[in-house]
């Protein structure tokens, strides 16, 4: 499996020097073998924890228990995988405002709503899901707990065996090996992500969608990741290095690979992105306020005005607000309140974003105003939560 | 994209050589809680959770399907057999759905904090909390799940709710093979295998932890029905309203 998959890079290597069609794309997906069944002790302990640990996901309050999204969600990867495949699925969507998705030996996938809110099209959706079910298919979880067993087998005898003798140079052919052996692990754990990469490409090139969406998930990624890091006044990120404690590939090396393998006859196919759109709409919100509270102002400047590029909506209006109202330096508060009033303009009946010009009107030294926008904003919402908290508020100006 | 494998490898060495902890085991009961015997109460038990394995030569868990499901027959039917001879009747929690399903997940990961915040915080000398310090056996033993217990299901049909955590990891060849090659070389005492428990009796209307017990170190092998009756003997030793409880306080 790992040569295989190194096989694989060598020849993207390679292929760029020496263009040539047919072989530069992902394989198509072997025919459907059938639902498969765990075999032997170790994958069938794996696979009881496993059920144990889904039937806790499925009663947990962190799991968004809406049919309309999983059953979208899960449509998309069946669109990718094919109906046969995706039969042995079953998702999960995860409240979790980070970028990630996970698929577990049985046939769990967790699916963070970071993720929906960062991919643009269906088509990059499902370069992500078909990503996570080709771990499943080549059985990845196992492989790596074989992996990690037989490391941590070999790393206890040689613990017990250079602790013999009190030789510095045993202890330090210790230390040697130690870093060899978890390095190994790692670049494993890479390379089965690269694997991954493949055979979810091959299910894209196949699939109805645009396969090079794959490698726009990855290219926006890094996008974001600039700008965050920018933000915080850290240094540009590096895309093209392997640290050693990577668990993944580096975004640069991924981004370019997965354009490589795409089918290029099937650049002009529909990527979904209006669909996707559509379905997302009444979790665009939620996913927003999650992400806002994460307090990475860069990264989500980025997501806002991305999802900004197919024209403002009151929605994102009121996001960048927030945002921005949530850094609350002077100027901050200067933009927020025009933010806010950019979303009433789109929508008159937008209580909170009444909410939010008030209080940072308030702020900027525009009491008047601000007392007339709180006011507005409990008269559209009388049941408010904060109503205690803005009336003080509005009486303390006088 | 990360799968379920994190990379526990580093901490897994770390314990692989770490000198074996004592057997740690411990017992509270609040005060002024008094459970006679044969007193005829109902114990409403949530799925026990119970984890049986190997342990790999570098001390990794090896889930083990077969044995973890012969383990749980095997407690669970030990567990009714002995509340029946202390006279309470064991009530198999409802198999919920929907909110309530969620409802009850929340308070197995509550009892399973609350657990974990005695053993760690007042079960033993060195990290007890200020408040916490006194005979933890009479003065101070106060935990509560809170009241929303009395919605969970099945809670209006029974007294008292049991939880039980228990987990297994045996020894595989290689890690017993480690042990005697570190003990007659250099010395070092390997740790093989584990077996943890915990189980705890909460008031299914205040929501108070009536009484609870941890031991890191049990015997019986769960696998065995023998070994299982022996295992939930220790798991509720000093259970309220046991024999051995009374002898034990009576000690004190």
């Amino acid at each position: 499996m790992m040569l295989s998959a190194l096989g694989v890079i060598g020849a993207i290597l390679m292929a760029g020097a020496a263009p040539q069609s047919k072989t530069r794309t992902a394989p198509p997906p072997p025919p459907f073998q059938g639902v498969y069944q765990p075999q032997g002790v170790d994958e069938i302990g794996l696979w009881k924890v496993d059920d144990e640990n889904e039937s806790k996901l499925s009663n947990s309050r962190a799991v968004i228990h809406d049919e309309a999204l999983t059953a979208y969600v899960k449509n998309v990867l069946c669109s990718a995988v094919g109906n046969d495949r995706c039969n042995s699925v079953r998702v999960y969507i995860v409240r979790e405002p980070s970028f990630n998705a996970t698929m577990s030996p049985n046939g769990t996938m967790r699916v963070f709503s970071g993720l929906l809110l960062r991919v643009r099209s269906e088509a990059e959706l499902a370069a992500v899901l078909g990503h996570e079910f080709g771990h499943f298919e080549r059985r990845h979880t196992l492989e790596r707990f074989k992996a990690q067993r037989r490391g941590t087998d070999l790393l206890s005898w040689a613990a017990v065996l250079s602790s013999f003798n009190n030789n510095p140079y045993a202890r330090r052919s210790f230390d040697d090996l130690e870093l060899s052996v978890y390095g190994s692990l790692l670049r494993f754990n890479r390379d089965n992500e690269r694997e991954a990469d493949l055979v979810g490409l091959g299910y894209l090139n196949v699939s109805a969608l645009r396969p090079q969406a794959a490698a726009r998930v990855w290219q926006n990624l890094m996008a974001e990741t600039e700008a965050s890091a920018v933000a915080k006044g850290m240094k540009r990120p590096r895309f093209d290095r392997v640290a050693y404690f990577a668990s993944h590939p580096p975004e640069g090396e991924r981004a370019a690979y997965l354009g490589a393998l795409a089918l290029p006859e099937a650049a002009d196919r529909p990527d979904g992105a209006d669909r996707y759109r559509q379905a997302m709409g009444p979790w665009t919100p939620v996913f927003l306020k999650d992400q806002i509270g994460l307090n990475d102002f860069g990264g989500s400047e980025y997501l806002i005005n991305s999802l900004a590029s197919d024209g403002w909506t009151s929605t994102l209006w009121f996001h960048r607000g927030e945002l921005f109202r949530a850094r609350g330096g002077q100027r901050d508060l200067v933009h927020a309140a025009d933010f806010y009033s950019q979303a009433i303009a789109l929508d008159p009946l937008y209580a909170d974003a009444y909410r939010g010009l008030g209080l940072a009107m308030i702020k900027t030294a525009r009491p008047t105003e601000g007392r007339a926008a709180l006011a507005r904003y409990l008269e559209l919402k009388p049941e408010a939560d904060d109503r205690a908290m803005i009336e003080l508020t509005t009486a303390s100006l006088n | 994209m990360k799968t379920l494998m994190g990379l526990g490898a580093a901490a897994l060495l770390a314990m692989a050589c770490a000198p074996s902890a004592a057997g740690q085991e411990r017992t509270a009961v609040k005060q002024g809680f008094d459970l006679r015997s044969q007193s005829g109460k109902r114990v409403l038990v949530f799925k026990p959770k119970v984890s049986v394995g190997s342990q790999s030569t570098g001390a990794m868990f090896e889930p083990n399907a077969e044995w973890t499901e012969q383990a749980k027959r095997n407690i669970e039917a030990a567990l009714t057999e002995h509340q029946a001879s202390l006279g309470n009747t064991v009530v198999e929690a409802p198999d919920a759905s929907g909110e309530k399903a969620l409802l009850v997940e929340e308070y197995v990961n509550l009892f399973d904090a609350v657990s974990q915040a005695v053993v760690n915080y007042q079960f033993f000398v060195g990290n007890r909390l200020p408040t916490k310090k006194r005979d933890n056996k009479t003065g101070v033993f106060e935990w509560s799940l809170g009241e929303g217990v009395r919605d969970l299901p099945g809670a209006d049909t029974a007294d008292y709710a049991l939880f039980i955590y228990n987990k297994d990891a045996y020894g595989s060849t290689g890690r017993k093979l480690l042990q005697i090659a570190a003990l007659l070389g250099p010395g070092i005492a390997v740790k093989s295998g584990e077996h943890k428990g915990a189980a705890g009796l909460v008031d299914l209307r205040t929501g108070d932890l009536l009484w609870l017990n941890a031991d890191f170190a049990m015997g019986g092998d769960v696998r065995e029905a023998d070994g299982a009756q022996k295992r939930v003997r220790q798991l509720l030793e000093g259970f309220p309203g046991s024999v051995a409880d009374q002898q034990t306080a009576s000690a004190q």
